[in-house]
Parts: C-alpha cells; sequence; structure tokens
C-alpha cells in the first residue's frame, strides 16, 4: 500500500509536484498519464527516495520513507522494481551477468545467484538470450532483460518509466503484456506513460496528471485522456 | 560475506588495472611521498648520530690552583658526585696529568727535553666531569662557581664543543623542517592526484554506479571498490618506494661511512625494517585511502 500526502516538490522556481494526493493498494495496476513535464517521473523518483519532497509524505507500508536513513535506503530499492525508456543496462555484461549484477551488490551468495537469475530471465522469455549482450538484443528484449533485473529481489512494487518510449508498437505491446503477467502474480505496478494505445489496452485505473498536480483519477475502466 | 569481500576487491583491482596510465602517475607521485619521507627519515638518524656522537665528548674540565691541597680536591669531587645532574667524575692528579702529557707528546724531542729541565711539576691536577644529558653542563658550572671551594679552582673548561653541537642542531633542524615542510606539500600534491584518478574513475563508472544504487545496491558495496582502488595506489608506491630506498641507503650509506664512520645507516634500516617497511606501507595506504574518501564523499552520491 503506497500512502501519498501533500507531496510537493519545488525546484528553484519550479513546482514539479503540487499538493498530490494519492491511495494505490497493494496489487493495483496504475497507469500515469501526462504530457512531459507533468511530474510522473518526479513522482517515481521521490517513491525510490532518488528526490526528496519539499512537503509531504509518501508511506510505503507504514513507512515513511523521507524518515530513511542512508543505509536503509538500498533496501527500499529492493522492495521497489524500477524500468526505464532507456533500459540502463550494462554493456559489457551479458544479460545473465546483467541480472546477476543486481543481485552480487546486494551481496548475495553465488548459489542464490545461480538458482534466481535463470528463473527470472525465464518468466521474461530470455533463457536462449541468457549469454547475449545488450548489443546484441533487440529493443524489446533490453526492455525485459531491465524487467528481469528489476524483478531478480521480487519487488512488491515495479515502477516502469516509459518503459515502451524506444520501443515500436508491438515490442512495446510484449513489454506491457509482461508487466500485467506480473501484476497478476501479485506486484504492484505504476506505469508512466504518455502513449495514448498502451493505455487504452490495459484498461485499468489511469491517473492523468498536468502541470504537477493529479487532474484526474479514474479507478476503473480508464482511458487515457487529456 | 567473502564472497562479496572478494567481489569488492576484485572490483577495486580492476579500477587500478584499467586506468594504467593514471594509475602510473598516481602511483610515481605517492612514491616521491614515500622516498622523501624516507629521506626525511634517514637525516634524522644521522643528525641524530652525530649530535650524540658529539655531546658524549663533550665534558668539563676543572683545573686547580697549584697551592691547593689534595684533600679539597677530593672535597670538591665529593660535592659534585652528589649533585643529580653529574654522570661521573674522574681525578687526574698532577703527576697523572705530567705521565699522561708525556705520553701524549712522546715523539716531541722539544717538549721532552724541556721537561726534563723543569724542577717542579708545571701541571694542575684536576676534576673531569660527564653531565647525564649535554643540556646540564652550564648548570655544573653554575654550581662550581658558587662553591665554597671557588678560590682553589683556577679556571673551567666546558664552551668548546657547545658551539659545534648548537650548529649541527640548529642545522638538522633547519634541513628537517623544510624536509617536513616539502613532504607536506607533496603529501598534498599526491592527495590531490589521487583524488582526481579516483574522480576519473567516478566519472567513468557514472552508469554503474547508477544501476548499482538502481538495484539496491548496498552502500558499502557501491563504495567500497574505490578506497581499495586508492589504497592499492599506496601499497604499489610503496612496494616501488622501499625498492628503490634500500639500493639507495645502500649507495649513500657507504659514502656517508667514509665522513662518519660510527654511522652505518644501512645496518640501521635494515635491523629496523620490521618497523620501517609497515610504516611506509601504511603510510601509503593511509594517503590513498584519504584521497579516496574525499573524492567519494564529493562524487558519489549514494
Amino acid at each position: 500500500m503506497i500512502e501519498i500526502k501533500d507531496l510537493s516538490t519545488i525546484y528553484d522556481d519550479f513546482m514539479a509536484l503540487d499538493s498530490v494526493n494519492l491511495e494505490i493498494k497493494d496489487g493495483e495496476f496504475v497507469s500515469l498519464v501526462g504530457p512531459s513535464g507533468a511530474g510522473k517521473s518526479t513522482l517515481l523518483g521521490l517513491m525510490t527516495r532518488e528526490l526528496t519532497p519539499s512537503k509531504g509524505e509518501i508511506i510505503i507500508d507504514g513507512i515513511n520513507i523521507a524518515d530513511l536513513s542512508h543505509s536503509e535506503i538500498p533496501l527500499l530499492r529492493r522492495k521497489i522494481g524500477t524500468i526505464f525508456q532507456d533500459f540502463k543496462l550494462l554493456s559489457r555484461k551479458n544479460a545473465f551477468e546483467n541480472v546477476a549484477f543486481a543481485l552480487e551488490v546486494s551481496g548475495a551468495e553465488l548459489k542464490e545467484i545461480n538458482e534466481d537469475v535463470p528463473k527470472v530471465l525465464n518468466i521474461v522469455g530470455l533463457t536462449d538470450k541468457a549469454k547475449n549482450f545488450p548489443h546484441q538484443m533487440s529493443g524489446g528484449e533490453r526492455q525485459r532483460l531491465a524487467i528481469a533485473r528489476a524483478l531478480i529481489h521480487r519487488p512488491r512494487i515495479l515502477l516502469a518509466d516509459e518503459p515502451t518510449g524506444n520501443l515500436d508498437m508491438l515490442n512495446g505491446y510484449d513489454v506491457v503484456k509482461l508487466l500485467m503477467k506480473i501484476n497478476e502474480f501479485g506486484t504492484t505496478v505504476i506505469l508512466a506513460t504518455h502513449n495514448r494505445e498502451i493505455v487504452n489496452i490495459v484498461g485499468r485505473r489511469v491517473i492523468s496528471m498536468e502541470k504537477g498536480k493529479v487532474v484526474r483519477d479514474q479507478i476503473e475502466q480508464g482511458k487515457y485522456i487529456l | 560475506m567473502r564472497k562479496a569481500f572478494k567481489r569488492i576487491f576484485r572490483t577495486g583491482w580492476l579500477n587500478f588495472k584499467r586506468n594504467s596510465y593514471l594509475s602510473f602517475g598516481t602511483t610515481g607521485v605517492m612514491t616521491l611521498v614515500l622516498l622523501l619521507f624516507s629521506g626525511l627519515m634517514v637525516l634524522n638518524y644521522v643528525s641524530g648520530q652525530i649530535v650524540s656522537g658529539l655531546e658524549d665528548k663533550v665534558d668539563v674540565s676543572v683545573y686547580f690552583k697549584n697551592d691547593s691541597s689534595e684533600d679539597q680536591v677530593m672535597a670538591v669531587e665529593q660535592d659534585l658526585e652528589s649533585q643529580p645532574t653529574v654522570a661521573h667524575v674522574t681525578y687526574i692528579s698532577k703527576d697523572q696529568a705530567l705521565v699522561d702529557f708525556k705520553a701524549k707528546h712522546a715523539g716531541d724531542a722539544l717538549i721532552q727535553q724541556s721537561l726534563a729541565e723543569l724542577v717542579e711539576n708545571p701541571l694542575q691536577s684536576s676534576l673531569n666531569i660527564k653531565a647525564k644529558d649535554s643540556t646540564q653542563y652550564a648548570s655544573i658550572v653554575t654550581f662550581l662557581e658558587g662553591n665554597k671551594f671557588r678560590p682553589i679552582i683556577d679556571k673551567i673548561n666546558f664552551y668548546e664543543n657547545e658551539a659545534v653541537i648548537n650548529r649541527v642542531q640548529s642545522i638538522s633542524r633547519g634541513v628537517g623542517n623544510w624536509g617536513l615542510i616539502l613532504t607536506f606539500i607533496l603529501a598534498l600534491i599526491a592527495v590531490l592526484v589521487t583524488f582526481n584518478t579516483i574522480r576519473l574513475t567516478i566519472y567513468n563508472q557514472k552508469n554503474e554506479i547508477e544501476i548499482m544504487r538502481l538495484v539496491g545496491g548496498s552502500n558499502w558495496h557501491i563504495k567500497a571498490p574505490y578506497l581499495i582502488e586508492g589504497g592499492l595506489y599506496g601499497v604499489f608506491a610503496a612496494v616501488i618506494a622501499i625498492v628503490v630506498f634500500y639500493p639507495m641507503l645502500w649507495f649513500i650509506s657507504s659514502k656517508i661511512g667514509v665522513l662518519i664512520p660510527d654511522v652505518s645507516l644501512i645496518g640501521y634500516f635494515v635491523s629496523n625494517v620490521l618497523q620501517f617497511v609497515p610504516l611506509i606501507f601504511v603510510l601509503g595506504i593511509v594517503l590513498g585511502v584519504l584521497s579516496s574518501y574525499i573524492a567519494i564523499r564529493r562524487f558519489l552520491k549514494v
């Protein structure tokens, strides 16, 4: 459960987020829509403590994440998977190693890495590409690899920031279908996008933002309206 | 845990290896600092040896008038021995002084002849005083000046070596101070160079660092490889410095041995190798890790 209370973020003179109030229940699939600069990425950045709010609270599982100490932030980030438009993969590592890297840097044992990485690669359908490097994969495959990495810590929440931005319609659709499948297993998914078709295909809760404010919140069967 | 440490160490080592040119420069500057520091230690040791050698030769001689009796001289000796600053006192009688004098000038026919013609022994009886510490001679002289037997004392001889000692001490202090300042400046430069190298490494690995943070890499996992990298510069600099230092020392030692036969530089640094080598390593590692720590604080957001 994510509770956002009166959340504001100000960059110099620019109001990136203006008194946002939201409640997202466990297992929801939320599409966060709006034009560039509406505050979608800021909101996601605040949830992973990449950014700190100027005002207000984000409470995830009863903990106000602004109160987390430096050493607790990595633990929060293992609870929240993130994927981005530009994939953020390491070009010198192959698919298996890219996913394994996430486990290594959190101090996992070799046994755990060898057991878990093939499992998530299987979930995203990349078992036969495990030894391929990112440049040997298509855009859709790269994003699925990024999703595999995001899933490796079995996160409760998955944040997707424009995940289809660099993909064609077909690959984008594959990625969204994968996100919906992950959501069916119980992970809360928050998808920030300005891709109308994708949002309409998903047809779940749609939160529309504009100029840092929530302007519309369609709880069910939401459509992309601006 | 062991696996995690291995990974951190390996990443640090790779950072060090991949930056080969930069690493070379950084290690070089740090080696210079360590060599300069070693040089200071040599200087310190040599000047210490010279001063203590000179100090050994300092003493106070008190010469008594010819009309003084042996009892009076003995009384002065006892007085001196009761002083806490006095190490020991040697009595040299008139006869002994003559024997010594004759022995000293045994080869000089003119002196021998002159002595033979004398009816009376012209030499004075004396007391030779060694202090526990070279700084205490002045107070011993003051004590003698105030002694009730002062009238029987002809002269007090002390000042000769003092000037030489002061000179050696002030030169070595001056050279030491400048050396220390130079070492500090060079250490500062080494810190800056290492800091910059680590900063470049951090900059080159922006993507890796961003991803590590993204996937919840622990702060320790993100930062520690850079500390290891910094430490490695120190370790390699220490190795090079030691490898260069001992042959250099061996070379200088033979030259210095000619000038000051009592001082064995190489002997001193070989017998203290177990203190010296770890000190150089610790100094190198501290410099490297410190620079790295500053760079991390400044440029690595976690």
